[in-house]
């Protein structure tokens, strides 16, 4: 399912995708696919301002490194790699500072977004409190689309550690639902 | 396959199926229904993942310099009227956390499909002070919780909108009644002749009909603790 990431790290930030091979199709390929990179780096770093670095650094890492895309159709889960890993990088270099959920603030009330006090309302805000080892799993397999083993060669992680943490994740969300938690079914050795 | 190894793989994944799982499930109705439930459960999670989280820290927007008197005036003026409001406030609004808080901690009550027995209740009432006219094939949930300090009974009662959670808080006085939701329950405490009445709802479920029902049905006993 993927490319091989980019080879070496860029450092550079700025503008989008060069504007002199705008016209090229990996090029609106990239650009394409930036509002659902950003929704998959917003879910990652659960900061709008944070996510938005991520997919610009991200892009530009995947435009110097587009020889390594063999295949434009796998543009959609190599760019979600990318993403993944710069905001892996990001979190490791700088410890991101924690977003406080308390004082967080949901900051649109347009059509679409669930009404406070709504299920979906608390199931998004549920889904943001998971632990990274737990929100990170369940972003790429509902998000990104990801097996199993994509997602535990990503996390460089077992199979059955990645199932773990998939079903940890919606055990705590059952309860937000309306379900009572099922029993832990993953066993000591599969624990992550 | 047990148990166990269906509903890991069925938790993971609700959607992935193996022979192997589909073999289990048509011999184990109860991870059958846990599939079902848990399917449920994703997509609501899709749909919830669809947009993103368009949260973010509030930011205070730099006022101008020829305002920033006039704003830290004005900001003295709001923190005291919120400072005020705090103290006003503070004990209900605990008050109402604690509840969910308390309700979130026994999510297995708003599953209950038997009805409690007439004795099962009158146990959850006891100490409480409290009588109830209540019927028992509508009570589907009751026990005596500790709750802030004292046992209190904790009941689900069945509505034609679904569950809806009493709580019976003798020991708990609140100047008005105060509606709230959080955690996806709408809740309603009301003041009662002795103490308060705690109610929360889920989905359709109108806390003032029963809150309302709730005080025709109750009869406080005089000089119970």
């Amino acid at each position: 399912m993927r490319n091989s990431e980019p080879g070496s790290p860029v450092s550079s930030i700025g503008g989008r995708v060069p504007a002199a091979d705008a016209g090229a199709p990996i090029a609106r390929v990239f650009e394409s696919m930036r509002p659902e990179l950003l929704r998959f780096a917003h879910w990652l770093a659960r900061d709008r301002a944070i996510a938005e670095d991520i997919v610009q650094e991200a892009l530009l890492r995947a435009w110097r490194s587009r020889d390594a895309l063999k295949d434009p159709a796998a543009a959609r889960p190599w760019l979600l790699t990318i993403v993944r890993r710069e905001h892996a990088r990001l979190y490791e270099r700088k410890r991101l500072e924690l977003v406080s959920l308390d004082e967080v603030v949901e900051t649109r009330a347009s059509p679409g977004f669930p009404e406070p006090g709504g299920e979906l309302f608390a199931l998004r805000h549920a889904i943001m409190r998971l632990p990274i080892e737990y929100r990170e799993p369940l972003v790429l397999q509902v998000i990104g689309g990801f097996s199993t083993e994509e997602i535990a060669r990503e996390l460089a992680l077992s199979a059955t550690a990645v199932l773990t943490r998939l079903f940890r994740a919606r055990n705590k969300l059952r309860v937000i639902y309306g379900l009572s938690a099922a029993p832990d079914a993953a066993t000591p050795e599969s624990l992550p | 396959m047990t148990c166990d190894e269906a509903r890991l793989l069925i938790g993971a994944d609700p959607l992935a199926t193996t022979p192997e799982l589909e073999e289990h499930l048509a011999t184990c109705a109860a991870c059958a229904r846990f599939r079902e439930e848990m399917r449920a459960l994703d997509a609501e999670i899709r749909r919830a993942l669809e947009q993103p989280p368009d949260i973010a820290r509030p930011r205070s927007a730099g006022p101008s310099p020829a305002w920033r008197q006039w704003a830290l005036a004005a900001s003295v003026v709001v923190a005291s009227f919120a400072v005020l409001a705090v103290w006003l406030l503070r004990p209900s609004d605990t008050l109402a956390r604690e509840v969910v808080a308390h309700v979130q901690a026994e999510p297995e009550s708003w599953l209950a499909t038997q009805h409690v027995s007439a004795q099962g209740i009158a146990q959850a009432l006891r100490g409480a002070g409290v009588a109830l006219d209540v019927t028992s094939d509508r009570v589907m949930y009751a026990q005596s919780c500790w709750f802030r300090g004292h046992y209190v009974p904790h009941l689900v009662i069945q509505t034609a909108r679904g569950p809806a959670t009493v709580l019976i808080l003798r020991h708990e006085q609140v100047r008005a009644r105060r509606s709230f939701h959080e955690a996806g329950m709408t809740g309603l405490i009301i003041p009662a002749e002795h103490g308060s009445i705690a109610v929360l709802t889920r989905g359709a479920g109108d806390p003032d009909d029963i809150a309302g029902q709730m005080q025709q049905e109750m009869h406080w006993v005089p000089g119970a603790p």
